[in-house]
């Protein structure tokens, strides 16, 4: 068996999942799964929130190692669950190599998407419902759809202009929300800013870092867990500063 | 029966929209969509019936972890995006707002006071579903698992 082959195949099922935002425990156990089904004895996997390492021994005692570093990225559940069945699938069924190495990769190509435009719709639905949720009427609904799509605009087709920081990132756009929720109630169209920022804020809010640290705690990666904490604690600040630096704004306009 | 309609109905079908607009951002497709709609209006119900506290942020995420642990084996599927949209109302966002403008104003009572309350809720949600979820595994550890062939 082509056990260079098998290694590839391995790490880039492991970066594909840990790219769609899985867990650590559900990477390392995934790929090491798929290597145990194709008869290799000791696989070993190790992942953190940025980096899948896979390292194998050949029956002949040759040790071999791939490492691949994951970039940031979002969350994409379809992405998770195609990595998840198709894993399921290979461990199961155990077909040929090039066969199953076409079908991983293939896993980004053919999956569904949203279109911008759906996307940006959502940034703008969820923050509007989250509106009355807060104690907001039907004024602040609209202005919070609005403050929504601006922020969903500015992080789906404004990254070129503000780069790929997502510290940064996410102090703008609550600066932005802030302001435009300010400035909208000032004109009359909205009753309550607070209601309206918060509103807004809800988009930008570290609820996935949340519940991936938490999952990773369960699982027991203490590691990823601290650093998934910090990244949502950092987010939180992000989100006041930037909230803090428009209304400061705001006030002296 | 107005009552009801106004408190417990409008909120929980809010949620349920707010949660699906958040699928549209994480690409979930199908059927996942209605069920992690159905997640965040639960999750809300729960809140509020049980009184809107961090005791009561604590119940909706158990609640949250157990329809989440259910669901995935129903489909199975991973629990992962479940839980991740249906916990987003719950999320301080409004917490992390009004500690800043505490901290801003210069009102550093008020801001201790919000800033651990924020802290004491995010702790609640990650804590309940975390329970929730670890007992429902340890109570049917039978049940099919997604992922495990």
């Amino acid at each position: 068996m082509d056990y260079d082959k098998l290694l590839n195949m391995a790490a880039e099922l492991g970066y594909q999942l840990m790219y769609s935002g899985a867990e650590i425990y559900r990477v390392e156990e995934s790929a090491r799964r798929l290597l145990h089904a194709y008869g290799l004895e000791n696989p070993e996997v190790f992942a953190i929130p940025n980096c899948v390492i896979v390292s194998v021994a050949t029956p002949e005692g040759h040790p071999i190692t791939r490492m691949r570093r994951v970039p940031a990225h979002g969350t994409d559940i379809e992405l998770l669950e195609r990595c998840n069945g198709l894993c399921r699938r290979l461990c199961a069924q155990v077909p040929p190599l090039d066969e199953a190495q076409a079908l991983v990769l293939a896993l980004p190509e053919d999956e569904p998407r949203y279109s911008p435009r759906r996307v940006l719709l959502g940034y703008g639905l969820a923050p509007a419902f989250f509106a009355p949720l807060f104690g907001g009427g039907l004024a602040d609904l609209v202005c919070a759809f609005l403050c929504g799509l601006a922020v969903g605009g500015c992080l789906l087709y404004g990254g070129r202009f503000i780069g790929a920081n997502s510290f940064f990132r996410t102090a703008l756009c609550s600066a932005l929300a802030s302001l435009l929720a300010l400035a909208l109630v000032r004109a009359g169209l909205g009753d309550s800013v607070d209601v309206v920022t918060i509103s807004t804020l809800m988009v930008l809010v570290p609820g996935v870092a949340l519940t991936n640290a938490m999952r990773e705690i369960m699982a027991g990666d203490t590691f990823s867990a601290l650093s998934r904490t910090a990244d949502a604690i950092l987010v939180a600040s992000a989100i006041a500063l930037g909230a803090a630096a428009g209304q400061a704004l705001g006030g002296m306009l | 029966m107005e009552g009801i309609f106004f408190d417990y109905v409008v909120p929980c079908l809010c949620a349920f929209l707010a949660c699906v607009g958040f699928t549209l951002m994480f690409n979930i497709h199908g059927v996942g969509k209605l069920i992690a709609g159905v997640g965040g209006a639960l999750s809300w119900l729960v809140y509020l019936l049980a009184g809107s506290t961090i005791f009561a942020a604590f119940l909706a995420a158990a609640a949250i972890g157990i329809f989440a642990e259910i669901m995935s084996r129903v489909r199975l599927c991973p629990v992962t995006g479940y839980v991740l949209v249906a916990l987003l109302p719950l999320v301080p966002g409004g917490g992390i707002y009004y500690a800043m403008h505490y901290c801003v104003s210069g009102d550093t009572e008020q801001f201790l006071n919000t800033l651990l309350h924020t802290f004491g809720m995010a702790a609640a949600l990650a804590v309940g579903a975390m329970l929730a979820s670890s007992l429902f595994r340890a109570a049917f550890p039978k049940l099919r698992r997604p992922g495990k062939p």
